[in-house]
């Protein structure tokens, strides 16, 4: 007699449910320490010299990584269109187009790739560590809130210093992708430049600022989330931190999607 | 009475961890819970510290007291020092934020440091310490806010016999100073002979032994002759699951 549970059927479907309860328990997860977080940030329960601490290591650390791929892919695309447009005739569209292409999207959503890989992982692994090895059973024993000392710091960190990012890694993409302008097209800098500024409007940069700080508080929560609701030991670890890598890459593709529809349709 | 468990019970998917608990501890008295791994011991603790709720019963303690625990791996933090590590409820819990200055914090994370024997390693990190090391920092963590309770998880497991005898003296010299009541979870006898005054031995759950170090010793019953004589036969069955 065959038995159910070795059927492929019965295997597929406990699959499913396997993953959908871990998809809810995840995003569970999220909702509350985001409401916990939020409880602490309007109480004013701020550890400000945290929130430096962790501004400074979230900017600063990201920075060569972001830079390089934001540059390199503006370097990329430049040198893909910037001929492509020359041999039109268009030349002085490459500047509009790529800041357009680099404000509204590039910037914002490579440095998000770049500091998920840099940031929220280390977020992750480091608080599932600490859940790991107790060290969040002592602070709360200490009576001092986890959630309060570690996440809220690093939440506000990461709504506070993406945008920063944001303006950086734009600014250095904008740079890159003009100096490929000019070898590739011929195109002067300051036609470039010009050119820029005929495309850009300040509710563009307004949008990607505020984009820039979804993104930074979406990857530092999810990142804590993970980390901090970690169980078990090394395995469950690098666990938390594939979860906060995947579930932040995802997050970012679906406020990237929400914030296009809702500025841009 | 300092501390005062009454009926605690606590399930896991099912499975009574604690079936009914009731002991009490007085100040300056040390309760040594022994059993086998799985017995319920480290639940026990966690839920006299707060850190797992009971399904049900009591668990009273003298007004304001502060619970301290002490964890099996330590627990130190490790992305801070030995003084901040130390520090770290004076200058993080919302009732003592502000309330010292940076010398007097000098002076509290010193004195403890040499209750435990550790002078002047105030700017190591615990990655630099041995393990012994790191569960004296941790006592002196636990002790800095003077609790009254203190909670010891394994505090000699995976140590040298004579670092045991140093932690077991350590014990010792906390009750006395802090005239605190102490509970300590642990599998080796010479913490239970030279650190306990009675001993709770849980089984399934249940307490099958309550008593004096003396009667758990000399005593008659058939399980703790089999937890001291570390016998496979007896009444208590070890599983494959322990």
């Amino acid at each position: 007699m065959i038995n159910v549970k070795d059927t492929l059927v019965y295997k597929g479907l406990y699959y499913l449910k396997t993953e959908t309860v871990g998809f809810l328990e995840t995003l569970g997860n999220i909702g509350y320490d985001f409401a916990r977080v939020l409880f602490y940030i309007l109480r004013l329960r701020i550890n400000f010299k945290a929130v430096i601490e962790q501004s400074s290591r979230f900017a600063v650390d990201s920075l060569p990584i972001t830079l390089t791929i934001v540059g390199m892919t503006s370097i990329i695309i430049s040198m893909q269109i910037s001929p492509e447009l020359a041999k039109q005739g268009a030349e002085n569209y490459i500047g509009m187009l790529s800041a357009l292409v680099m404000i509204r999207e590039l910037a914002a959503i490579m440095s998000g790739f770049a500091i998920i890989s840099m940031i929220g992982s280390s977020f992750a692994s480091e608080l599932a560590s600490m859940s790991v090895s107790e060290q969040m059973s002592a602070m709360k024993v200490l009576r001092v809130n986890p959630v309060e000392y570690l996440v809220v710091p690093r939440f506000l960190s990461g709504v506070i210093m993406m945008p920063l990012v944001f303006i950086v890694s734009s600014f250095v993409g904008l740079l890159c992708a003009g100096y490929v302008a000019k070898w590739t097209a011929d195109l002067s800098l300051l036609n470039y430049v010009d050119s820029i500024w005929r495309g850009l409007y300040v509710r563009d940069i307004m949008i990607a600022l505020l984009k820039s700080a979804f993104f930074g508080g979406t990857i530092a929560l999810i990142s804590c989330s993970s980390g901090y609701n970690t169980k078990g030991g090394a395995k469950e670890v690098g666990e938390a931190t594939t979860r906060a890598v995947v579930w932040s890459f995802l997050a970012i593709a679906v406020w990237d999607y929400i914030f296009a529809a809702m500025f841009y349709l | 009475m300092s501390i005062e468990v009454e009926n605690l019970t606590k399930k896991f998917d099912n499975k009574k961890v604690l079936d009914n608990i009731s002991f009490s501890v007085k100040d300056g008295e040390t309760l040594g819970v022994v059993g086998f791994s799985g017995s319920g011991k480290s639940t026990l603790l966690k839920i006299i510290s707060k850190l797992t709720e009971a399904d049900s019963g009591n668990i009273k303690t003298t007004e304001n007291s502060d619970i301290a625990m002490t964890f099996q791996y330590s627990a130190l933090f490790d992305f801070l020092d030995v003084y901040h590590n130390i520090a770290f409820p004076l200058l993080e819990r919302r009732e003592f934020k502000g309330k010292y200055s940076k010398n007097e914090l000098k002076e509290i994370v010193a004195q403890k440091l040499k209750i435990v024997g550790l002078q002047g390693i105030e700017n190591k990190f615990p990655s630099e310490l041995s393990g012994g090391m790191q569960k004296r920092v941790g006592f002196a963590r636990a002790i800095v806010t003077n609790p009254k309770i203190i909670l010891y998880d394994e505090p000699t497991a995976g140590l040298d016999p004579v670092s045991s005898t140093l932690i077991e003296d350590y014990i010792n010299q906390l009750k006395k100073e802090l005239n605190a009541s102490c509970i300590v979870v642990t599998h080796q006898m010479s913490t239970i002979t030279r650190a306990c005054d009675n001993v709770i031995l849980l089984y399934e759950g249940k307490i099958v032994f309550k008593g004096s170090i003396k009667e758990f010793l000399e005593g008659n019953n058939p399980y703790t002759r089999q937890f001291i004589t570390a016998s496979i036969e007896g009444p208590m069955e070890i599983k494959s699951t322990t």
